[in-house]
């Protein structure tokens, strides 16, 4: 069973109805002449790739926009349709007076399981002053953080404010809370690297979506812009498997990552194991 | 003359698949009051196809097969790059490919209200880049 750590869930029907909503969702995230898909058919999509349990990532810039793209709510109407297959994330735009209490209300009432954070698009370093009060509840209610790492696809974001390097102070300053640095923070994915044999508390997920098909861009990450053994031999207890969808099916993420060859041992724990150990989920699952 | 439209919605529950819709194709034409004409069944998507063959379970096999060596999945194509216009990495070239070689329909004379289809002929509809909700019409033209 594969657990993908990195779905957004733009497109899901159940928070598509207002054809206005949508519409703004779609310009603000940089998703177009896509549908809404049912719950049934995404389903079928995950079985593909054996997925049997997907992070689901809300997005809140709304002390720009006005309203969330995807808000905390909404992550949890999709968990409720199946809380056995759906963990959701929780996003709050720290510019909001009342970020603080949304995020506890998240944690709290909604029962969302960690905080994303996308400072490329909320353009504040990670180190932002502002953000620090919601990294502390993270802290308090035991939640991961996962941020958005390396180049943005969406609109109006600014890669510089996630480059890999600038996350160190955090995995630093917060070293009881597992931070999740996503998309292998691509380009600079030898500085991901580094920090994640540095710091016991760092993870990275491989939602790679830039040049080429999966097999090549996955060859060409891990296989030449890293040491061929990395995620074998140095890295195998830190990456997680994400695939980033609805910008690449899950499937075909996954074909990528497979055809690397890793051991089985190692990727049973990128598709796996990983995740339940930074989400904190029952060994079980 | 006659012209009637039936737009039929299909979901493959898999990836790749060659789905026998003979028989919707022929109750549609039974119940359309056409008796003698043409039927023209087109698909509406650039990664599925509608083609002709014998219904056995090995020669899908093979066509599907001899599909994948013609169009590989891991092969480098020139679809394979981010889409401003989509804001999605293009990954299904090769439904694409195989799309063009399977073509997108196929036409059959209506005789006393029946479809002409060879003894060991079915109709089927390809998948070629699933799991998707789709959909496939059936033109009816005649009197």
């Amino acid at each position: 069973m594969v657990i993908d750590t990195h779905i957004h869930p733009a497109l899901f029907a159940p928070i598509c109805t207002d054809a206005n909503r949508f519409g703004q969702r779609c310009d603000e995230m940089n998703y177009h002449l896509m549908k809404p898909s049912d719950m049934g058919l995404l389903k079928e999509q995950y079985a593909l790739a054996d997925i049997g349990r997907v992070v689901l990532l809300p997005e809140d810039c709304s002390a720009e926009t006005g309203t969330p793209a995807i808000s905390n709510d909404e992550i949890a109407q999709l968990v409720a349709i199946d809380p056995a297959f759906y963990l959701g994330m929780a996003a709050v735009d720290p510019r909001r007076v009342d970020a603080c209490a949304e995020l506890e209300r998240a944690f709290a009432e909604l029962g969302l399981s960690g905080l994303k954070v996308n400072t490329a698009r909320l353009k504040m370093y990670p180190s932002d002053e502002r953000l620090r009060p919601l990294y502390a509840l993270c802290r308090r209610y035991r939640k991961p953080i996962l941020f958005h790492a390396g180049l943005c696809l969406e609109n109006r974001a600014l890669a510089k404010y996630a480059h890999p390097m600038e996350f160190e102070e955090i995995a630093q300053d917060y070293p009881d809370v597992n931070i999740c640095l996503a998309h292998f923070g691509w380009p600079w994915v030898q500085e991901t690297a580094a920090l994640l044999i540095k710091y016991p508390n760092l993870y990275a997920n491989t939602a790679l979506v830039n040049f080429d098909g999966p097999y090549q861009l996955f060859e060409k990450v891990f296989r030449q812009d890293m040491g061929e053994d990395w995620l074998e031999h140095n890295l195998a207890d830190k990456v997680m498997f994400g695939s980033g969808s609805p910008r690449i099916r899950p499937v075909r993420s996954k074909r990528g990552m497979d055809s690397l060859g890793l051991s089985p041992k190692v990727m049973d724990k990128i598709y796996r194991h990983n995740a339940i150990k930074f989400f904190g989920l029952e060994e079980a699952e | 003359m006659e012209f009637k439209l039936q737009e039929i919605p299909v979901r493959a529950h898999e990836e790749f698949a060659m789905l026998r819709i003979t028989d919707t194709v022929r109750d549609c034409v039974a119940h359309s009051g056409i008796r003698n004409g043409v039927v023209f069944v087109i698909t509406e998507h650039t990664t599925t196809g509608i083609t002709v063959n014998e219904s056995l379970p090995c020669v899908e096999e093979d066509i599907m097969e001899t599909l994948d060596r013609i169009a590989p999945e891991e092969h480098s194509y020139h679809h394979n790059h981010y889409l401003p216009s989509y804001g999605t990495i293009g990954g299904n070239a090769p439904g694409h490919l195989k799309s063009l070689l399977t073509g997108n329909h196929c036409v059959f004379p209506i005789a006393e209200g029946r479809v002409l289809l060879g003894s060991a002929a079915d109709i089927y509809f390809c998948e070629y880049d699933g799991i998707k909700d789709r959909k496939y019409m059936i033109y009816m033209m005649g009197e």
